[in-house]
């Protein structure tokens, strides 16, 4: 029952942080003008505030997603891509954990000083 | 050894091995274009459940600090816990951002959202800032990842190759 709640009190932590997002991005976009799908290449602009043309069930793809699964070297790139990441991440757990390490010398130090 | 401390080490065990899974399942959903859209979409979704056993392995810091966040705390207590807040923030956003713009999942739902471009961009930057937060969660946590992977993987797999072999019977 404790467990319950808790996963409760989590999932509305997530619901009200989706909702926040949901509603900023939605008066962002509102007060700017965004590009969505007007079917460019397929003759004259749409007109303002008429809806996209999306066929039923479809889902139009944005650039860059195009034919992404199935595709050879997916492996390799998989792990050049995951050796990025863990490298990103290494770089910046070092550069922390050398801070870290370096000031509480300093803070030790600082205190062996005025001890003496 | 006492009942209580068996229960902090198998916790501390369940976390490490959580720990690691979500750190995989991480990287794999972090390369939709070589893993395919479909397992980035349904991983990623998975990974919310992943994340509230995290959260709730982790359920006393966290309320124990929400109670002294105002009082007397140490800095990086209080450092960490907006670090985890703001882990917490940018991974409902990747979520949100991921739902908006799913082309595998939702549609398979049945469900149509209404999409624009500011979503995508919304989730590779929230992606983004998710890794460099992971690095600093990481960071912070460092001599807890050192101590629990010394505790529960080196030493075992040092103790299976540094113990005696049984003598032979029949010799």
């Amino acid at each position: 029952m404790k467990t319950l709640g808790r996963i409760l009190i989590i999932l509305a932590a997530f619901a009200l942080v989706m909702g926040m997002t949901y509603a900023a991005v939605n008066a962002v976009s509102s007060s700017t003008t965004l590009r969505t799908f007007d079917g460019a290449g397929e003759g004259s602009p749409r007109p303002e505030g008429a809806q996209p043309q999306i066929p039923n069930g479809q889902r139009p793809e944005f650039p860059g997603g195009e034919g992404r699964e199935g595709r050879a070297g997916g492996i390799v790139r998989l792990i050049l891509g995951t050796v990025k990441n863990v490298g990103l991440i290494a770089v910046v757990v070092v550069l922390v954990v050398w801070i870290k390490n370096y000031m509480e010398k300093q803070k030790r130090g600082a205190q062996g000083a005025t001890e003496s | 050894m006492t009942e209580t401390q068996t229960t902090t080490k198998n916790r501390t065990k369940t976390k490490l091995v959580l720990d690691i899974i979500i750190f995989i399942a991480f990287l794999i959903a972090m390369e939709p274009r070589s893993s395919g859209i479909t397992i980035h979409e349904w991983l990623a979704t998975s990974l919310i459940a992943v994340l509230i056993v995290h959260l709730l392995l982790s359920w006393d810091w966290i309320t124990q600090i929400t109670r002294r966040f105002i009082g007397k705390i140490n800095s990086q207590s209080r450092l960490n816990y907006i670090l985890n807040w703001s882990l917490f923030i940018d991974g409902t956003v990747i979520m949100l951002s991921g739902f908006m713009i799913s082309e595998s999942l939702m549609p398979y739902l049945g469900i149509q959202l209404p999409r624009n471009f500011a979503w995508r961009g919304l989730h590779e930057f929230s992606t983004n800032l998710f890794l460099l937060l992971l690095g600093l969660h990481t960071a912070l946590h460092w001599s807890w990842v050192v101590d629990t992977f010394k505790r529960y993987v080196f030493q075992p797999v040092l103790r299976i190759f540094s113990s005696k072999p049984s003598k032979d019977m029949t010799t």
